[in-house]
């Protein structure tokens, strides 16, 4: 997390209003934002299933699973793992509060539970706000990003959901 | 047309459905003819409906070869149909058609495949039809014609079929007794006469001649017209409704009567047969009843009869549906979701302290009812193994063809039920075991067996039984039996033993030939030994939740014990708390659950703890400790202990508390859990209880592994 941060070292608000809002530019797709701390990161819309307070977390007593799996939720019958966002991207831990949601999302037939501080905006993707960023892959936390958002309230960090679903090694390398 | 065509798709499903079933009838009928060593009139309506509507539905959806394959196995059956009792040889038939029908079925493997299905040229196979249908007809030329079947032929009947143009032949039969059929036959003549015209009948002095009636009674009364207008449904409409006609078949419709490769056109694409007389059991569509021997129960008057069979027909045909599996998933799933949701409502914590008398009274009958639609659907699931039970017929009459061992196939118990998924998984293994008791298990020479004072004909049995919650399969035969001695010396020398020769049981020793990289048979064969062993066997029905053991007297025979659960999906669990989870431990594994007290604890050397129950002496595994829970509870006598044992391995396993006995539905874990060995750590998967929560299921057997 050290040097990924203080790429983006705005410090970030979060905002209800959507920035600009005479685009006419076409929409590539939406975004679902969310907070882990100060940062703002974001899934694409079509991966998001649904979103959930802190259920009832069963944990999988197996060595061999790594931390950041907390466990097992039950969403309506289906049995779905859930990663903590917090310390997928190496932060601390903190205490699940009434804030804290669980954004189920899917690939495939592959269904994770993401655990994030807060849930905040569903914005709309436009080609011109995507930043150019030539080197995404050299920093650790940016091999989650799939692409960087400059809006005007801020910069949001779309994730990789192929990553996050397929690539628990780059997690773990992450320590 | 080596693609499937647009808009097909959702057909193909069904078609595949459809064809296999009537190629595994196909295969049935043909065994128990072969047994026989004839065919009867019934079996051989009965495998020219199926090649008819194999034929039919193969040109529906475009696979042209298929359509041509079956089209020559259609015309070898009539010609057996027109001559019947004149077969002398009819033993060739059976390999050509078994290869035809494997052939067929190799054919709609490929094209439920992923991969761009390419048809297949049958050529081979179709050339060998057509040569066996040569030798059927020699000296009857006119038949002999119809061996040089063409395209040509096959799109002329198409356009026969569509649009009902050109001559029919019906063969009548009347209802034993009714006397006098040549003049019933005149009458009916001449009613035809007077819709038709009437191009020739057989016999054909049907006044003149005092054998008419006899010769009707034996072959039935056959008359070939051409109808007017193209409305060849009105004559079949009449010959239905005609006085005491029993059944009629149409034999025969194209452009000319004398052509053999004409096929029967039918209003319906399944029966060729159709009775008017209402049939002794509510018969499938298809079972014609053999012509010349009727039903005494003659129906009074033919017509409301003739209805009536029709409905029974219609209602026959839709009491079974097929439905995809998925459907049935989901189905099941969402029962899951009502019976976790009603436990939420009636049990919901704001109630709590409330007078609610008809609320609960009410509850109480949504329980009994989601109870009800639970069993349904679980029942819905459930197939009887007579299927895979019924391919093990061919197995053993292609390898008593090939090792030249004369054997019989004993099935019982074929209508036990087990899930869909588990019966799926049991056909390589079934079809293993039955390879190896055929090959190895019995013996290579008829003196041998005669020797030991067996029958010279050895038998291999497929059994089934349910049994609490499971089914046991077993797979024997009456042959030599494991030589224990020539067991443990292949052991020896591939380094498996793990204990002096001498140590070991017979049982242990027979054991033996599930492990992997054994293989007593020093010579590997076509149908066993091609090194996937035994050790496979037990896998894949260790997979479907099973076990496999094997149980053998030498000289006597081999018996294979397969059990395996009634279904997948449901256990009985008992439900153990250590801190807040929540497991389940099968109930098949426990044998007691117990209190003791700390001074019955004996420590081992290793600070291992153990308890004598009985005599014995058992190791004590903690739950907590095991899957590194934080618990209050570490005290024995605080806690529970629980005797669970599998495959002959015991261990006491230390818990919290009992929570109760209960049926849960086994869920595997997540895929995004896939890579992690959670097997290997001792649990088989999760299950969702009634309050939403998910409890882990352990898998007792991995757990001892693990220890």
């Amino acid at each position: 997390m050290a040097n990924g941060s203080s790429l983006f070292a705005q410090n970030i608000k979060t905002s209800d209003k959507k920035a600009g809002r005479v685009e006419k530019e076409e929409e590539i797709t939406k975004a679902l934002t969310f907070a882990i701390g100060e940062q703002v990161y974001g899934v694409e819309i079509p991966y998001v299933l649904e979103i959930l307070g802190v259920p009832k977390i069963t944990r999988v007593p197996c060595a061999e699973v790594p931390y950041f799996i907390k466990g097992i939720i039950n969403v309506r019958s289906k049995v779905v793992p859930v990663v903590n966002m917090r310390s997928c991207f190496g932060k601390e831990e903190i205490e699940y509060n009434e804030k804290t949601c669980t954004i189920i999302v899917a690939l495939k037939d592959i269904t994770v539970g993401l655990i994030v501080d807060e849930v905040l905006e569903v914005l709309s993707v436009k080609q011109k706000n995507i930043a150019k960023t030539p080197d995404l892959n050299n920093v650790n936390e940016n091999k989650f990003i799939e692409y960087i958002l400059e809006m005007s309230d801020g910069i949001k960090l779309i994730l990789d959901i192929k990553k996050i679903i397929f690539d628990h090694d780059l997690m773990l390398r992450l320590d | 047309m080596s693609k499937i065509e647009s808009g097909m798709e959702s057909m193909i499903d069904m078609y595949i459905f459809e064809t296999n079933t009537l190629l595994e009838q196909l295969d049935e009928i043909l065994l128990k003819t072969e047994e026989a060593q004839t065919f009867t009139d019934e079996d051989i309506n009965e495998i020219f409906r199926i090649m008819h509507t194999v034929k039919g539905s193969s040109a529906m959806m475009g696979f042209d070869e298929l359509q041509y394959l079956a089209h020559k196995g259609e015309e070898l059956f009539f010609i057996i149909r027109e001559k019947p009792g004149q077969l002398d040889d009819v033993s060739f038939i059976y390999d050509l058609v078994f290869r035809m029908s494997d052939l067929f079925k190799a054919e709609v493997e490929l094209i439920q495949g992923e991969e761009e299905y390419v048809a297949t040229d049958f050529s081979d196979v179709i050339k060998d039809l057509e040569k066996g249908a040569s030798m059927l007809t020699d000296g009857t030329p006119a038949a002999a014609s119809a061996e040089v079947g063409t395209y040509a032929d096959v799109e002329k009947e198409k356009a026969a079929d569509c649009s009902g143009d050109g001559v029919m032949t019906v063969r009548i039969f009347f209802q034993e007794g009714c006397k006098m059929e040549n003049l019933r036959s005149f009458m009916l003549l001449n009613k035809i006469r007077e819709e038709a015209d009437v191009k020739s009948f057989h016999p054909a002095d049907l006044e003149g001649d005092p054998n008419a009636s006899d010769v009707i009674i034996e072959e039935g009364f056959t008359v070939t017209f051409k109808a007017e207008h193209d409305e060849n449904d009105s004559i079949i409409k009449l010959i239905e409704n005609a006085i005491n006609v029993e059944s009629y078949e149409i034999i025969d419709s194209g452009s000319a009567p004398a052509e053999a490769a004409a096929e029967p056109v039918e209003s319906e694409p399944a029966p060729a047969v159709v009775e008017s007389a209402p049939a002794p059991a509510p018969a499938p569509a298809a079972s014609a009843p053999p012509p010349p021997a009727p039903e005494p129960v003659a129906a009074p008057v033919p017509v409301p009869a003739a209805n009536n069979q029709a409905a029974q027909l219609n209602t026959g045909k839709q009491s079974i549906i097929s439905v995809n599996l998925a459907k049935l998933d989901q189905l099941h799933d969402i029962v899951g979701e009502i019976i976790t949701t009603e436990s939420m409502v009636i049990s919901n914590p704001e109630l709590e302290g409330l007078k609610l008398e008809s609320f609960h009274k009410s509850a109480r009958e949504l329980k009994k009812l989601t109870d009800e639609l639970q069993d349904t659907v679980m029942s819905i699931r459930m197939v009887p193994l007579a299927g895979p039970f019924q391919k093990m017929n061919r197995i053993v009459r292609d390898m008593k063809m090939k090792l030249g061992k004369d054997a019989e196939l004993k099935i019982m118990g074929e209508d036990t039920e087990v899930d869909k998924t588990i019966v799926d998984s049991l056909n390589d293994p079934l079809m293993h075991l039955v390879r190896n008791c055929m090959d190895h298990g019995i013996e290579t020479s008829v003196e041998d067996r005669l020797e030991k004072g067996k029958p010279a004909k050895a038998t291999v049995t497929l059994n089934a039984v349910s049994s609490s919650g499971e089914v046991i399969i077993t797979v024997s035969d009456d042959g030599k039996g494991i030589d224990c001695e020539k067991v443990l010396r292949k052991a020896e020398a591939n380094g498996l033993l793990m204990k002096p020769p001498g140590e070991y049981t017979e049982r242990e020793v027979q054991q033996m030939i599930l492990l992997p990289g054994f293989s007593t048979n020093d010579v590997v064969t076509e149908f066993s030994g091609r090194g996937v062993g035994m050790d496979v066997v037990r896998d894949n029905i260790e997979k479907c939740g099973g076990s496999l053991t094997v149980e053998s007297k030498q000289g006597a025979g081999t018996t294979f014990i397969i059990k395996i659960p009634l279904t997948l999906a449901i256990i009985q669990g008992m439900e153990v708390k250590v801190d807040t989870t929540v497991f389940a431990i099968p109930i098949s594994t426990i044998r007691q659950s117990f209190k003791v007290r700390n001074d019955e604890i004996i420590q081992d050397t290793q600070r291992g703890e153990m308890i004598m129950i009985r005599g014995e002496c058992y190791p004590i595994m903690r739950l907590h400790e095991k899957f590194a829970i934080p618990s209050e509870i570490t005290d024995f006598e605080d806690g529970i202990l629980l005797l669970v044992e599998t495959d002959g391995k015991s261990v006491c396993l230390f818990a919290d508390k009992l929570i109760g006995e209960q049926q849960v539905v086994v869920k595997p874990f997540p895929p995004y859990l896939g890579r992690y060995n959670i097997k290997g750590a001792g649990l088989s998967g999760c299950t969702i209880m009634g309050d939403g929560s998910i409890s882990l299921i352990i898998d007792v057997a991995n757990l001892i592994e693990a220890y």
